[in-house]
């Protein structure tokens, strides 16, 4: 009897590899071993063809050394983060509750709708808004907006805002980063609010309940109830769009272009001409970097996010009754 | 029952109303104005005093317009591309999750934990990190410009694996104990009981590779050199800057002709996608 459940045992840890091999393989060939060899590669200088020569830290130093389209790609990477992972995270969360109340008409409609940009390719996205955004009357926002202003400019006899164009949405200015911010939000806010809607529904019912019971009003509720329940998902997107933001790169090649302009630049852009230049040693320090960056703030925000999600719902339906 | 659940009072919801409908008409228009102008002529799509609607009966308006793109640009091949390139990794990595996440979460064996762990360690990585050495690996292996350099590092995620593992968790132990005892192989479990049981997932975590791979962008530009072989996105995007330039109608016909397909995709499947998300309960 002993004897087969020991047999029993080899044969699952036998099937279980036989699943696993391949899966792993393909992780480890492709993800795990190259993470490492760029790691490596980033203290040589190699263009892809001949040996590579060890260098040690200069290519670090060439980045961290004063150069100033680093440091432009970095700011921007770090403005580019900070600015739309708070925002996607409140507002899919605010969006996801009003979508997820009975009481919202037309709610499975505006579910699909959100979920649009989120689907569109990032090409098609890039040829709709580089339209949308055109600074020619030609551009929509232009045509309409700007025919609108100048209206007003007409109505009040202001000669200068009568003639006046939009201001350049897409150009080399803090304008252009706001407008890539803008269009990225838009374009991923509909993924967690999916997120957030799955989530939503496993809130326990009691809670609710038991905060009406309480006489707790629907901000209330929201605030003290709702929020506290669907932490564990608030870190989850967190964390995961901190790290896409942070890779940062379709979006800006698709409304922008390639080339290095110091306001829309960021790293991975930054990376990708070096890339293609052959400088693969210093793409790969640029890489490094980034990953350098991404583990730091992903244990930061795990640190500081961290806490009991359960005694914060608590706590939470306390305060709600208060 | 001596109580109400809490619900806002009829301004409040007037106000949600308002908004959500607002934000989602900025949703949606981006999408509407792309159809709509691949149906104009050049010269209604920039006429100040043009409609939003192409004007006339639908057989008036300017279908033509998307066989124009087609034809230019030949977009037939890389629609068949894009559609072989992201049909094969759907399928093969979607067997391939779903059978590692079934053997993480209900098979015992040595070093599951540390392998697990590993696993979704890389999923924090960024591929700027690894991406140059793919592609070195890329070029041992004879995959550069070739349709295996698209296909084969996308068999397995670990992303795909993690989310399965979730998944198959909420699949009750009880079930495969009774089916151990009925004679089934750990095979005959995954395909008998586990699969029926996640088959929600399953669809959800097809969606997003469908997706993932047919919008791909970074990867097959760096790795695909030959017109031949590029995928939709890669050809339009190239294309666009030779043929298309002096016409929006075209320009949104070649848009709309990419995003038309993953849009049937999600709307035919959205409610088992919905679903499989709402299962798998990801909680960070």
């Amino acid at each position: 009897m002993f004897g087969s459940t020991k047999h029993q045992h080899r044969l699952e840890s036998r099937n279980a590899w036989t699943f696993l091999a391949f899966p792993v393989l393909i992780i480890v060939l492709f993800t795990a071993i190259p993470t490492v060899a760029g790691i490596v590669l980033s203290f040589f200088e190699w263009s892809g063809g001949g040996a590579p020569r060890f260098i040690g830290l200069k290519n670090y130093e060439a980045l961290f050394g004063g150069s100033t389209t680093f440091s432009h790609a970095l700011s921007n990477t770090l403005i580019f983060t900070v600015a739309t992972v708070p925002i996607t995270v409140v507002f899919a969360f605010l969006f996801a509750v009003a979508l997820n109340a009975k009481w919202f008409v037309g709610r499975h409609f505006l579910r699909t709708v959100y979920f649009l940009p989120t689907i569109i390719s990032i090409v098609a996205i890039g040829f709709i808004w580089r339209w949308i955004l055109d600074p020619s009357d030609a551009g929509l926002l232009n045509h309409y907006a700007g025919a609108a202003l100048r209206g007003v400019g007409r109505l009040f006899g202001s000669e200068a805002m009568a003639r006046a164009d939009l201001p350049e949405f897409l150009g080399n200015s803090p304008l252009g980063l706001t407008t890539i911010i803008v269009v990225s939000i838009w374009r991923t806010l509909g993924f967690s609010i999916v997120l957030y809607l799955a989530t939503l529904v496993n809130v326990p019912q009691s809670y609710f309940e038991a905060a009406a019971v309480d006489g707790a009003g629907p901000w209330q509720t929201m605030r003290h109830i709702t929020w506290p329940s669907v932490r564990p998902m608030t870190i989850f997107l967190v964390i995961t769009s901190t790290i896409s933001a942070l890779q940062v790169f379709d979006i800006v090649l698709v409304m922008i272009g390639t080339n290095e302009q110091p306001w829309t630049d960021v790293l991975n852009l930054f990376l990708y001409r070096e890339f293609t230049h052959n400088r693969l040693g210093f793409a790969a320090a640029i890489g490094v970097v980034l990953l350098a960056l991404t583990v730091m703030i992903t244990i930061g925000q795990l640190l500081f996010l961290r806490q009991p999600g359960r005694t914060t719902v608590l706590r939470g339906l306390r305060r709600g009754r208060g | 029952m001596s109580y109400q659940l809490s619900k806002p009072g009829g301004f409040a919801r007037l106000a949600v109303h308002v908004v959500t409908y607002a934000v989602g008409f900025t949703m949606i228009l981006p999408f509407l104005w792309m159809v709509t102008t691949s149906l104009k002529t050049r010269g209604a799509a920039i006429d100040p005093e043009g409609s939003f609607l192409p004007g006339g009966w639908p057989w008036e308006w300017q279908w033509g317009n998307y066989v124009d793109a087609w034809m230019t640009a030949s977009l037939g091949r890389f629609y068949v591309n894009s559609l072989i390139v992201s049909v094969v990794i759907t399928a093969l990595s979607g067997v391939h999750n779903a059978l590692a996440g079934f053997a993480f979460s209900k098979l015992r064996f040595k070093g599951r934990k540390i392998t697990f762990a590993m696993m979704l360690a890389t999923m924090m990585l960024p591929y700027q990190v690894y991406f140059i050495f793919v592609y070195v690996l890329c070029g041992l292996l004879g995959y550069v410009d070739n349709f295996q350099a698209l296909i084969v590092p996308f068999l397995a995620s670990a992303f795909g694996i993690f989310y399965m593992r979730q998944a198959v968790e909420s699949v009750p132990d009880d079930l495969l104990d009774a089916g151990r005892l009925d004679g089934f192989s750990d095979l005959e479990l995954f395909l008998h009981l586990v699969i029926p049981a996640v088959r929600p997932a399953i669809a959800a975590l097809a969606m997003f590779t469908f997706m993932g791979s047919w919008n791909s962008f970074f990867w097959p530009l760096i790795v695909i050199d030959s017109n031949d072989l590029y995928t939709l996105p890669l050809a339009v995007n190239a294309l666009a800057n030779q043929y298309f330039t002096d016409s929006w109608p075209i320009q949104m016909a070649a848009a709309s002709i990419i995003t038309v397909p993953l849009v049937m995709v999600f709307l035919i499947f959205q409610r088992a996608f919905v679903e499989g998300i709402t299962l798998s309960g990801v909680k960070g």
